[in-house]
């Protein structure tokens, strides 16, 4: 179990109070993307690709925090772009926090140690660096296209701990990742002293026959199988265990992408994260006015047929949680097992 | 082509624009959404200096030119999946590791 006892609290009550209302859709994680600007460039990030005058662009902190409050996430995930290079990126953090908010800070870490000695951030148990290293050494200066970026991040993951912040990882897998890999991967990061880990296929998009929509799942489903089975006691994960089950494909759930709304320079972005397929005005409006119906796997949109991405499904996951007994003693246990 | 396939194109499009108005005028710069479910559709843009955003009725516009450069080109998944497989088959002890698209 790696997330504190008081962050699922929050998390719980405020799903329960969101079921007592009768609402069928709400928030539980506010993706909060203040620029799209960063000092990397993967190759097939979908975040970076805009002519200049967007990169130059960036929301104010009254934007950011006039979209927390209307969204009423608990969680607030902040991605980007690199937020690091958000000129505001301090007060921004200081302010969620002041508003009791968990925050993600998500993180390539190229950055994270000038920035904590320079004394940008304060730690807090509502504030958690989350770095991104999709694999050992080799296989993420590779699939950041840069040598030495694990060697910083690695660097600063020991900065931010040393100095008492909380710290978990994020970690896209692709399609012929290395499963055994990954796992050394997962002890070294528990060496390290991570609070917790955060695991999601990446998402991609093609037009292909049925046949090949199954092959892609059974073998998204065949990698976090061997990743996932038989799961060191001391590996933590920072996300639902039934989302974990999700990808190992002993469960079943459908896209929830309002669980996981995303607000940047455009607007509140329909339907998720990942897809683009316009932005509303305001929070109240992506929600009315979304075609929800043509989204999720079951829908038969092309774009969804091969997703199981976190932002899609592990709302769904934690809706799940909260919507029967049977829901919440499989988390309970497979929480408290750490067998998935 | 039909107006709404130009503006779909322009709206998936990575790179400035030019809409051409039917009096006659233009705006250049990034057109980041369009929506055709309002009651009078719409498209949105930000111009060359960020500002914005700038909202055009379909009804104003006769065609739109696609004037900067996509931002997009050769960096999209499939992009990325033929340099790996070609890498890979340069090297195949080192296997293939695609990478699809990504948040953060
Ligand atoms: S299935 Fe994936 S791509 Fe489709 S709406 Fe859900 S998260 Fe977005
Ligand atoms: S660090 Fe994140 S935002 Fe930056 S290029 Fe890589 S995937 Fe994209």
């Amino acid at each position: 179990m790696s997330v504190p006892l008081s962050q699922m609290w929050a998390v719980a009550s405020y799903v329960l109070r969101q079921k007592l209302a009768g609402r069928e859709r709400y928030p539980l994680v506010l993706m909060l993307e203040p620029l799209f600007r960063c000092n990397l460039a993967c190759a097939g990030c979908g975040k970076i690709q805009y002519p200049a005058q967007i990169l130059r662009k960036h929301l104010t902190v009254e934007q950011c925090l006039a979209a927390v409050d209307e969204c009423g996430a608990p969680v607030v995930s902040i991605p980007g772009g690199e937020p690091l290079m958000y000129p505001h990126i301090g007060p921004l953090v200081k302010a969620l926090v002041a508003r009791r908010k968990y925050v993600y800070l998500c993180t390539n870490a190229i950055l994270l140690k000038e920035k904590l000695e320079a004394g940008l951030f304060e730690p807090s148990k509502y504030f958690s660096l989350s770095i991104h290293l999709d694999g050992l050494q080799e296989a993420h200066d590779e699939a950041v296209c840069r040598d030495g970026v694990y060697v910083d991040a690695v660097e600063g993951i020991k900065a931010a701990l040393s100095r008492g912040f909380r710290v978990t990882t994020n970690s896209t897998l692709f399609d012929g990742a290395n499963a055994l890999r990954m796992r050394e991967f997962f002890d070294t990061m528990m060496d390290l002293g991570v609070e917790g880990m955060m695991i999601s296929p990446g998402y991609s998009y093609s037009k292909a026959p049925d046949q090949e929509h199954f092959l892609r799942t059974q073998r998204a489903h065949d990698l976090f199988s061997t990743l996932l089975s038989n799961p060191k006691r001391r590996w933590k994960f920072n996300q639902s265990p039934l989302f974990l089950q999700f990808l190992m494909g002993k469960r079943d759930f459908e896209c929830t992408p309002w669980g996981n709304p995303t607000y940047n320079v455009f607007g509140w972005q329909r339907p998720c994260y990942l897809l683009q397929e316009g932005y509303a005005a305001t929070f109240r409006e992506l929600m009315e006015t979304t075609r929800w119906e043509n989204y999720g796997r079951r829908s038969g949109n092309e774009k969804c047929r091969d997703c199981m991405v976190h932002c899609g499904y592990e709302p769904s996951a934690v809706h799940h949680t909260f919507a029967s007994w049977r829901g919440f003693r499989d988390t309970v246990q497979a929480t408290v097992t750490g067998r998935y | 082509m039909l107006l709404d396939e130009v503006i779909d194109k322009a709206f998936d499009y990575r790179g400035n624009v030019t809409v051409v108005k039917t009096d006659g005028s233009e705006t250049v710069g990034y057109l980041f959404n369009r929506n055709r479910d309002a009651a009078a559709p719409f498209v949105q843009m930000f111009d060359l200096d960020g500002a914005g955003p700038i909202s055009i009725p379909y009804s104003d516009i006769r065609t739109i030119r696609f004037t900067g450069r996509d931002a997009a080109a050769g960096n999209s998944y499939a992009a990325w999946l033929r340099a790996k497989e070609a890498k890979a088959a340069q090297h195949p002890e080192k296997g293939s590791d695609p990478t699809p698209s990504r948040g953060a």
